[in-house]
């Protein structure tokens, strides 16, 4: 005989990340059918974005994806220029690159860390913030904004590399290599985290494709899609790095996905910081009293590789200071909703490692 | 068979197709069986039209095109059936925009509550006239212009 | 308080129950948006809240005395953040994170944002920053105790 449960989680619970609500149907301990409520978190930032001009609307996209601002400003600003055509300069591009690539670890150390917590470890929750904390004073350095930083700009950046800042990454990147083993060696020994991970969270790659899922999922279920590779931007197409996959298609293979992209981000700013070109980190024709000046016209869709998919932005100019349109297509959103289909008939406890192991960013899901 | 009214390229260097709304299903089956997926659904209100845009990727070729339909009432026919990712799309659109999606099983709101009045992306939405949102002991939400009912 | 003879402090009830309070608080999760991270921040070990008695961050109102309202408060999310305020046992406190929390921050011009949760909850403490580091939440909870201590900055 069974016994039916409805259960509600959230909107403030810890297991969310985020403010989402599901209300899950449970048969005895088998979740039956989860209804996902979200819009808790809706700030308009596209309405916002129609009101203001071009160039200031980064801080609004830096809040998309708060824990991941450089990919999103990157993702923005390759829009912008795309429709207004300025050209940056090499230099700037370079730093751009370095930049999203310390903010997708920055992002990661919090998405592995609440994964731990999720699990029952509070260990490699201190050892990643650790991490987070040291790439973060390296931002301050640079823009001097911790977390969401506004550091790029129209036609560069807001202010250029000096030597301290150089030293300071490549100190990173030298101790961060034997702490991400470190850490993942704390994951892995441990035998409950196979047992919660291993088997749980099923997603096939073909309903992969049909929800539109992208970024670390779709990779984890066996598909190498991801757009610095396979549409490069910035340089991407100029430094050396594999796009892991994995063919187990569960959370364990998400985790293991994340972890080597964290170590393909450290070998592409190693390649960066030997390549990164002397001369001018800003496109004088964007210089500040020109800013608000800038029109654009016509349609862009440009996308990035943010830490969780693909991050679309669509502009619609109409020949003024300001956008007509401002849409972001945002990976979580989507990844969001494919949780239903992966958790059912499992276990209620595999339902919250998937929640963590989907890694969905509230900012981003509501925008 | 559908009609293509005009193909462009934009600055990015996508390819633009313009077509009817009538011929959209057609199309959309025709580049499904193309193996082509849905990215994102936009809708961009232009006073006295709202254009609809999807963006439609293919894996394999990994070749972006952008489909453009304009619509005068309101309604479009949905693609749910073709691509599971529209579901939650067409429900934000309709929410922000108030497009209509002709053949969804399930549109309601999605980030705003259910009671809200008007649709925010629209250019004649009042920003002036605030709204607010309370919550009943069963967890239902009531929207008015009362600052009083709110939370 | 004054030191009598044999080193024994006399004191009133009130300030010993107003001194045990201030170095034991146990703030609730109410992570938001942006903030939250920074909050998780401060829970970590660079800046570590423990030291000033915090770092129990506890998951429910029940067993909680401050609530930090870590991002921005959406009016659908008002309703819901006032009830979890009435579910806290007195003695409470609040403390607003954030400008969004504040006065809305880079979304007063928009639709859905409560133009400062102070009209929702009444906020003892205003830590202003977008979002404010670990360490301006530190001197906030610090300020916190200092209010609950009736003590005045000098």
């Amino acid at each position: 005989m069974s016994h039916w449960i409805e259960l509600n989680i959230g909107p403030v619970h810890p297991a969310t990340h985020g403010i989402y609500r599901f209300r899950v149907k449970l048969n005895e301990e088998t979740v039956e059918d989860v209804d996902i409520t979200i819009g808790y978190l809706h700030r308009n930032a596209e309405k916002i974005c129609e009101l203001n001009y071009f160039v200031n609307n980064t801080i609004y996209f830096d809040r998309m994806d708060y824990i991941d601002a450089m990919n999103m400003e990157v993702g923005y600003l390759r829009a912008v220029e795309t429709l207004i055509d300025m050209e940056v300069p090499e230099r700037a591009q370079w730093i751009r690159m370095i930049m999203a690539e310390l903010s997708r670890i920055a992002a990661r150390m919090v998405g592995i860390g609440a994964l731990g917590l999720d699990v029952g470890m509070l260990t490699p929750f201190f050892h990643t913030f650790h991490e987070r904390e040291k790439i973060q004073k390296i931002f301050v350095e640079a823009s001097g904004g911790r977390q969401e930083v506004n550091y790029m700009s129209i036609g560069g950046v807001y202010q250029d590399f000096n030597d301290k800042i150089i030293e300071e990454i490549k100190e990173f990147i030298a101790g961060f290599k034997g702490k991400l083993e470190e850490m993942v060696k704390m994951f892995t020994d441990s035998e409950i985290f196979w047992q919660r991970n291993v088997g749980t969270g099923v997603l096939e790659p073909d309903i992969a494709l049909d929800y539109g899922v992208t970024g670390p999922m779709l990779r984890a279920s066996g598909i190498p899609y991801d757009v610095r590779k396979d549409s490069p931007y910035l340089f991407y197409d100029k430094v050396n790095f594999d796009v892991p996959i994995a063919r187990t298609k569960d959370n364990m293979g998400r985790f293991l996905v994340k972890v080597e992209e964290l170590r393909q981000s450290v070998r592409i700013i190693e390649q960066c910081l030997a390549k990164l070109p002397e001369g001018p980190y800003f496109n004088p024709k964007a210089k500040k009293s020109a800013m608000l000046l800038l029109k654009g016209q016509g349609d862009v869709f440009t996308r990035v590789e943010s830490e969780s998919g693909e991050f679309g932005v669509f502009i619609r100019g109409d020949g003024g200071v300001k956008p007509y349109r401002v849409h972001a297509r945002s990976p979580s959103f989507k990844n969001l909703a494919v949780v239903p289909i992966m958790t059912k008939g499992s276990l209620i406890a595999d339902l919250i490692i998937t929640i963590a192991s989907v890694d969905a960013v509230a900012g981003e899901v509501d925008r | 068979m559908y009609k293509i009214i005009s193909e462009e390229t934009d600055k990015s260097g996508m390819k633009v197709l313009n077509i009817d709304k009538s011929d959209l299903i057609e199309l959309m089956e025709d580049y499904k069986d193309r193996k082509y997926f849905l990215s994102s659904i936009t809708g961009v209100d232009m006073k006295d039209h709202i254009d609809v845009i999807y963006h439609l990727h293919n894996f394999d070729k990994n070749d972006y095109i952008c489909v453009k339909v304009s619509t005068t009432d309101e309604k479009v026919p949905s693609i749910t059936k073709l691509w599971k990712a529209a579901i939650v799309d067409e429900r934000e659109q309709y929410d922000l925009m108030g497009i209509t999606f002709e053949g969804h099983d399930n549109l309601r709101r999605i980030l705003l509550p259910d009671d809200w009045v008007g649709h925010p992306l629209r250019k004649d939405y009042d920003l002036n006239k605030v709204q607010y949102v309370s919550v009943d002991r069963d967890g239902n939400e009531h929207v008015s212009f009362d600052d009083k009912e709110g939370w | 308080m004054k030191t009598g003879d044999m080193g024994v402090k006399t004191t009133t009830l009130e300030k010993a129950l107003e001194w045990g309070r201030s170095n034991s608080l146990w703030p609730l999760t109410m992570g938001l948006a942006c903030c939250a991270i920074e909050m998780m921040a401060t829970q970590a070990a660079d800046v570590d809240v423990a030291r000033f008695g915090s770092e129990i961050f506890r998951n429910s109102p029940r067993q909680s005395d401050l609530m930090i309202v870590a991002g921005t408060t959406t009016k659908r999310m008002a309703p819901r953040l006032k009830r979890i305020y009435e579910e806290m046992p007195y003695p409470k406190y609040v403390i607003a994170m954030g400008v969004c929390v504040i006065q809305g921050g880079p979304y007063v011009d928009g639709y859905s944002v409560v133009l400062g949760v102070d009209k929702v909850v009444p906020v003892d403490v205003y830590v202003p920053g977008c979002p404010p580091s670990p360490q301006a939440l530190t001197y906030g909870l610090i300020t916190l105790q200092k209010k609950i201590r009736n003590e005045t900055d000098r």
